[in-house]
């Protein structure tokens, strides 16, 4: 808690993962007791995983953050490293972007025409691209955007 | 373009007076942010579902059966191409939205960001974190299958046990005794209209209090710059952050939602005569199991005929009386001088420490919710509660002071 350290964000990454297996174990448990594998979560389940992402998420941005911002901020214009590798890592990540998206637009297309899509497949889908415009604002920022840190005075006139 | 506007809307100002705004930076700062962008994901899953979805519990014919008018409605949202999953990622984003208030209203209290002059907005965030358990439990009755149905009746009892007003405030927001065919109209405008709106109010008001007294900072920033806000300005820097979290959030939950959707309503059924064995939504289960291990024929009479019964007593005073202290705390610990830096938890061990016990008192009781499943009695339920709320109290007030010493007396020094 002292500085922007990975500390907390390594626990909460490991709970978060420690929580979903646990709905998991719990959801093999039922499946047993039931003789077959139900349909839908346990009320118990829905709690474990609800956890479990808020604390994945928590300790995902709390890397992202300590990789992106430092962890103890200095204050000063920080000019980004720029680079041929992060440009081409980027022009990658749009290809697939592009991929992805058309791949889901034809999906939707399929499911108003055909017939119904798994909600499982276009969810994940929806994750790839949405995992895939994360990764490129990551190193974008990372490589491209030019950090500040301002020292500003508690009594601001902000907002009054 | 920007020429253009700025001539007319002194752009640049706003920058100047806004957008350069500090933010100091910490991870512990995104748990608010997560509810922020679940808040944000419901209102807009929750447009699409509101465009299909039909209040109303009119019996129509549904594939040869006769089922409630919105019953047929959620199957036929779950029948579009991407309708199953934005539905599932609403009742998603619901539990996640419940889940990361808590985590950031612990992270508040192991930090000590509520004292003065912070109090307003630990008030305004407790009423944010009751109303948004409100309007979800609200937003569960809506699809009105055999599932939802009595479990909103569970909740419907609690609040109706309220002595002199209980059943006035459950028969105002399911208009009249659940369920009636007026409560799904009510509820859908309250689950909808009103209820969004008054959070949206309140979030705005939680943001604006905070950009007035500056956040809270990470206690280095006091030797870097002493007496000052030390942050990264709103634009570029912190704008890129949580456009980074809002779609790693996006990514994560279309991911869990799409794989598991939450509320299958084709696998529970439309309402049945005979109830199913249900338990509530998981931030319920704890009073749930409170309720499951007090005697059920307690009754306390009142003046002018009320009586206290047991579903009051567990249901309502229990986490009534939690309420109570923790609008009481920034009252209660009181200090002269302005708090402008996190406080370290392992400089406050008996706070940090029932802070723990208060969790191991919700997961016991949240146990006790399965108490039949276990095959638990009700004393050793009682036993486990006590012992591991007393033993996590004592066990981490132990570890915090052998491994980082007690803390002076007085102001709190940084480590
Ligand atoms: C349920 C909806 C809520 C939303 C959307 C929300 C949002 C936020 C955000 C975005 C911040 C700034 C970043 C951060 O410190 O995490 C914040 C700060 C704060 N919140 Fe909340 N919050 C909510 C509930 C709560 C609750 C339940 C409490 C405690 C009772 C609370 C008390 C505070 C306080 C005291 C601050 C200032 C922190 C500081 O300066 O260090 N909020 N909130």
């Amino acid at each position: 808690m002292y500085r922007n350290d990975t500390v907390l964000p390594f626990f909460g990454i490991l709970f978060g993962v420690a929580l979903w297996y646990m709905a998991y174990l719990d959801g093999e448990h039922i499946a047993r007791l039931a003789g077959h594998t139900p349909e839908e979560l346990s009320v118990g389940q829905l709690g474990l995983i609800t956890f479990g992402i808020v604390f994945f998420l928590f300790g995902a941005i709390g890397y992202i953050s300590a990789w992106l911002e430092g962890s103890e901020l200095r204050p000063g214009k920080h000019e980004p490293p720029g680079g041929v590798v992060p440009m081409v890592v980027i022009f990658l990540l749009v290809l697939l972007l592009a991929g992805l998206s058309g791949l889901f637009v034809n999906a939707i297309v399929y499911g108003l025409t055909e017939g119904p899509v798994k909600p499982a497949f276009m969810g994940q889908l929806a994750a790839a691209i949405l995992l895939v415009m994360t990764l490129l604002l990551v190193v974008f920022k990372k490589f491209f955007v030019p950090d500040e840190v301002l020292v500003e005075d508690e009594h601001s006139e902000v907002p009054w | 373009m920007y020429r253009w506007l700025d001539e007319r809307l002194s752009l640049s100002r706003l920058n100047k007076k806004f957008l350069r705004k500090a933010f100091p930076v910490h991870h512990s700062f995104f748990l608010g942010e997560i509810t922020m962008f679940a808040f944000i994901t419901l209102v807009l899953t929750g447009v699409f579902l509101s465009f299909n979805y039909e209040p109303s519990t009119r019996l129509i014919k549904h594939l040869g059966k006769e089922v409630p008018a919105a019953y047929a409605s959620v199957l036929y949202i779950d029948s579009l191409p991407f309708g199953a999953v934005l539905r599932s990622v609403h009742h998603w984003s619901a539990s996640i939205m419940i889940a990361a208030a808590f985590l950031h209203l612990l992270r508040i209290l192991i930090s000590g960001a509520y004292k003065k002059p912070r109090e307003i907005n630990w008030l305004l965030g407790l009423a944010l974190l009751g109303l948004s358990v409100v309007t979800s439990f609200t937003g569960y009755s809506l699809p009105f299958d055999a599932f939802s149905v009595t479990a909103t009746q569970i909740g419907y009892g609690i609040g109706a046990s309220m002595p002199y007003m209980g059943e006035w405030i459950s028969q105002l927001i399911f208009g009249g005794e659940y369920p009636t065919l007026h409560s799904i109209p009510r509820v859908y405008s309250l689950h909808v209209l009103w209820f969004p709106l008054l959070l949206a109010a309140l979030i705005g008001a939680h943001m604006l209090v905070m950009l007035k007294q500056k956040h809270t900072q990470p206690a280095y920033a006091e030797k870097v710059a002493p007496g000052k806000i030390l942050g990264v300005p709103m634009m570029p820097q912190q704008g890129f952050m949580m456009g980074v979290l809002f779609l790693l959030y996006l990514a994560v939950v279309f991911f869990i939602a799409g794989t598991w959707i939450a509320h299958p309503v084709e696998v529970f059924g439309p309402p049945t005569a005979s109830t199913p064995a249900v338990k509530p939504d998981w931030y319920f289960i704890w009073i749930y199991g409170i309720l499951q291990i007090i005697p059920g024929d307690l009754k306390v009479s009142l003046p002018f005929g009320a009586v206290m019964n047991s579903e009051f007593i567990g249901g309502v005073m229990i986490p009534g009386i939690l309420g109570v202290v923790a609008v009481l705390l920034p009252f209660l610990d009181t200090r002269k001088t302005k708090l402008r830096y996190m406080e370290l938890p392992t400089r406050h061990p008996v706070r940090t420490s029932v802070t723990f016990a208060l969790l191991a008192f919700m997961l016991t009781t949240t146990l006790a919710g399965w108490k039949e499943e276990f095959g638990f009695s009700n004393g050793q339920l009682w036993a486990i509660i006590i012992i591991s709320t007393l033993a996590t109290y004592l066990v981490s007030y132990l570890i915090i002071i052998s491994y980082w010493g007690r803390p002076p007396k007085g102001e709190a020094e940084e480590a």
